[in-house]
């Protein structure tokens, strides 16, 4: 059977690792102002600086008469200045935005940020490994490193079933539909009858 | 009827055994995939995406047919079946399908879902077809001025009608208009905002930064928060429908469908409204009130209903006008367009055969969801068990897969991650997602429009205003625009799903912080 679905079976704290102590009095959901949302907020200031600076860099052929390639990334990068504007303004009041809801996604988590960085350093690793190791072992890596950092326990079946799913696909893909994978030396070779 | 006879012809080309044979692989594929906890309908169609790649046109729409519907279906099941929330579009769904599934009547719950999905789907289906081609008629004389305005309008409903903060919404739409512009300007073939980069002087694939966005970037977010222990999986329990479930059912199938299709039709569209009203509407209509809370089956056929009439609602912008209001349509958009075809007024007549397979595939499709679903929800439900590193770990795999297939180039890869780290922090400080997709894709769309009405009128800003049609879009786009932040003054923020379901009703309540006594019901 199910699992009650009362939020307080959670022993967890409900402040997130970044919640901040703002000078305000506690309410329900947290409060301060947020040091996380006000970094996202002053990055779409920068954005929109950034449009209207190198907007100006854009070369417009002498002939057109009419507005050209400059007026649309004007327009954007006002727009987007002037919202980085009024969201700081309530950022700074304490307004918060509702974290996105997902079905494996435990609100009152605080954030784990090792896995974060672990997850995008072995996505980078990979990108960078295809073309020399071949995309199926590349991902395979890739999939273990990505599974026990989400706790998957052992050191063979995650990359078991990395190895197994990735050569799958591979064959599926390259040899059935024509999508165009590096394979690697050896799966190419060892495929190359098909 | 031509509509009629067009969609017969539609049958005749989809009907054949290989092209019956990708709509299953489709609906198949899509449920599975839509089932897959942390996988919406969107990603569920950017991941399935190259798939179809090497595919022709019709074969791969067919497919794309299936998968739409399949991961709309698929998405209803984990609502059902997990215990925790989901995407917001069947979250009105869950509410009650949860607490039915709990009380040993889950069977009852999905087949409701199945069947009102089925009605509403074909219902609204055949609605598309009546409907798209007196829109491309309307359409035909369309300005671009007007073009543009329809394109504001899309933008300011989407950033801030759906999400719960209307200026995250502008921001994130804001990000996705950015990353529409990188690349060589359409008209005048200079580069802007490519920094230097070759090969961004193509502009930023729509595939690369939806796979970003919604694979990546909600693999991070899990990962940041991951749910420890074990998965909770309710059981697909007791008798399927009865005779009392039927008759009570079948009324919420109609009305969701009459409120989804239409609010899914209008250029600020998206399932999350009518979701909403129609679980207000059962609530209030309802014979059994004393349910609604414990698992009444009106609270699950009604919302599940008007989400599947409302993706169907949505493709009519999409394929008369070729303006995209949700995130799983602006896929579909940048699907078409790597096929080098541009929906608008004029795709009913230039790739009439195409559109007319698509819309009698999504009949067949919804057709073969009913045969296949009600029999193998014990396999959806050991899908929903796949082990969390292993699932999230695969996600990760098909996102490289359909990431590099596009260009062949690991740069692609490292802008997936780049563009995967921003969708996490959206997702983390509460900025929607969908607008940045509908940005990055219509914004090209709307500067297009707008230079040449422009160059028509030579460089006067009136033109805008010139007709009553861009008048009163525009006049909309302003009252989506303000009206929220009016309400918010006014009344205070919207009702959540749990205060609906606790009977507080759909109205704005008192501000943030205050009792929320008063304000309620009517």
């Amino acid at each position: 059977m199910s699992v009650s679905p009362d939020p307080d079976v959670s022993t967890r704290d409900a402040t997130g690792a970044h919640a901040s102590a703002g000078g305000r009095p506690p309410a329900p959901p947290r409060t301060g102002v947020s040091r996380g949302e006000l970094a996202m907020t002053v990055l779409l200031g920068v954005l929109g600086v950034y449009l209207l600076l190198d907007a100006a860099n854009i070369a417009i052929p002498g002939s057109s008469n009419t507005i050209g390639p400059r007026f649309f990334p004007y327009l954007i990068g006002g727009v987007v200045l002037a919202t980085a504007l009024a969201l700081g303004f309530r950022v700074l009041r304490g307004d918060r935005g509702p974290a996105d809801e997902s079905e494996d996604v435990d609100p009152d988590a605080p954030t784990s940020w090792v896995a974060v960085g672990t997850i995008a350093a072995a996505f980078l690793g990979q990108a960078l490994l295809i073309n020399v190791v071949g995309w199926p072992l590349a991902v395979t890596l890739m999939f273990a490193v990505v599974a026990w950092s989400l706790g998957a326990r052992g050191v063979v079946r995650p990359l078991l079933a990395g190895g197994v799913l990735a050569v799958v696909v591979w064959i599926v893909f390259v040899k059935g539909l024509g999508v165009a994978l590096p394979g690697g030396v050896l799966l190419e070779l060892a495929t190359s009858w098909f | 009827m031509g509509a009629l006879s067009d969609l017969l012809g539609g049958f005749a080309d989809a009907l054949t055994p290989v092209n019956l044979l990708f709509a299953l692989l489709g609906v198949v594929l899509g449920t599975a995939v839509g089932v897959l906890p942390g996988i919406g309908p969107a990603m569920t169609v950017a991941l399935l995406l190259p798939v179809t790649y090497t595919l022709e046109p019709t074969t791969a729409f067919i497919m794309f047919a299936g998968i739409y519907y399949g991961g709309m279906y698929g998405g209803s099941t984990t609502s059902i079946l997990l215990n925790t929330p989901g995407e917001s579009s069947s979250i009105m769904t869950a509410l009650e399908g949860n607490l039915m599934a709990k009380s040993g009547r889950g069977a009852a719950a999905l087949a409701t879902a199945a069947i009102g999905s089925f009605v509403a789907g074909t219902i609204a289906t055949l609605l598309l077809a009546l409907v798209a081609p007196v829109v491309v008629d309307l359409a035909i004389g369309i300005t671009p001025a007007d073009y543009f305005a329809l394109a504001v309008l899309a933008f300011v409903a989407v950033a801030t009608v759906l999400g719960a903060s209307p200026l995250r919404g502008l921001a994130s739409l804001g990000v996705g208009l950015y990353l529409g512009l990188v690349g060589t300007d359409v008209l005048t073939g200079q580069e802007r905002f490519t920094v230097g980069v070759p090969q961004l002087s193509d502009g930023i694939d729509v595939v690369v930064v939806a796979v970003g966005l919604f694979a990546v970037g909600e693999t991070l977010y899990v990962a940041s928060r991951l749910r420890r222990g074990p998965v909770e999986v309710m059981a697909a329990s007791g008798s399927y429908l009865t005779r009392a479930d039927l008759r009570r059912s079948w009324k919420p199938w109609l009305r969701g469908t009459a409120l989804g299709f239409p609010l899914g039709a209008l250029p600020a569209g998206g399932a999350e409204i009518p979701t909403f009203l129609s679980y207000a509407a059962e609530r209030k209509l309802t014979k059994h009130p004393e349910e609604f809370g414990r698992g009444a089956i009106e609270g699950v056929a009604g919302p599940e209903a008007a989400n599947n009439a409302a993706a169907a609602g949505v493709l009519v912008p999409l394929l008369t006008l070729g303006l995209p209001t949700s995130a799983t349509a602006a896929i579909i958009l940048a699907a078409f367009q790597g096929y080098g075809i541009q929906p608008g007024p004029t795709l009913l007549s230039t790739e009439s055969s195409l559109v007319w397979t698509l819309i009698a595939s999504l009949l067949i499709g919804n057709f073969m969801l009913l045969v296949l679903n009600l029999p193998l929800a014990g396999v959806w439900v050991k899908l929903l068990r796949i082990p969390r590193p292993y699932l999230y770990a695969g996600i990760l795999l098909f996102a490289s897969l359909g990431c590099y297939a596009v260009n062949a180039d690991p740069l692609d890869l490292v802008l997936l991650l780049v563009i995967g780290l921003l969708g996490f922090a959206m997702r983390r400080y509460g900025w929607p997602v969908a607008p940045a997709v509908i940005g990055l894709i219509l914004g090209p769309v709307a500067e297009t429009n707008l230079r040449r009405a422009l160059a028509i009128s030579s460089g006067d800003l009136g033109v805008l205003v010139d007709t009553w049609f861009s008048r009163i879009v525009l006049a909309l786009a302003v009252l989506a625009l303000v009206l929220p932040v009016v309400l918010r003054a006014v009344r205070g923020r919207r009702a959540t799903p749990e205060e609906l379901q606790a009977g507080e009703g759909l109205r704005h309540r008192e501000t943030v912080g205050a009792p929320p006594a008063d304000e309620e019901e009517r």
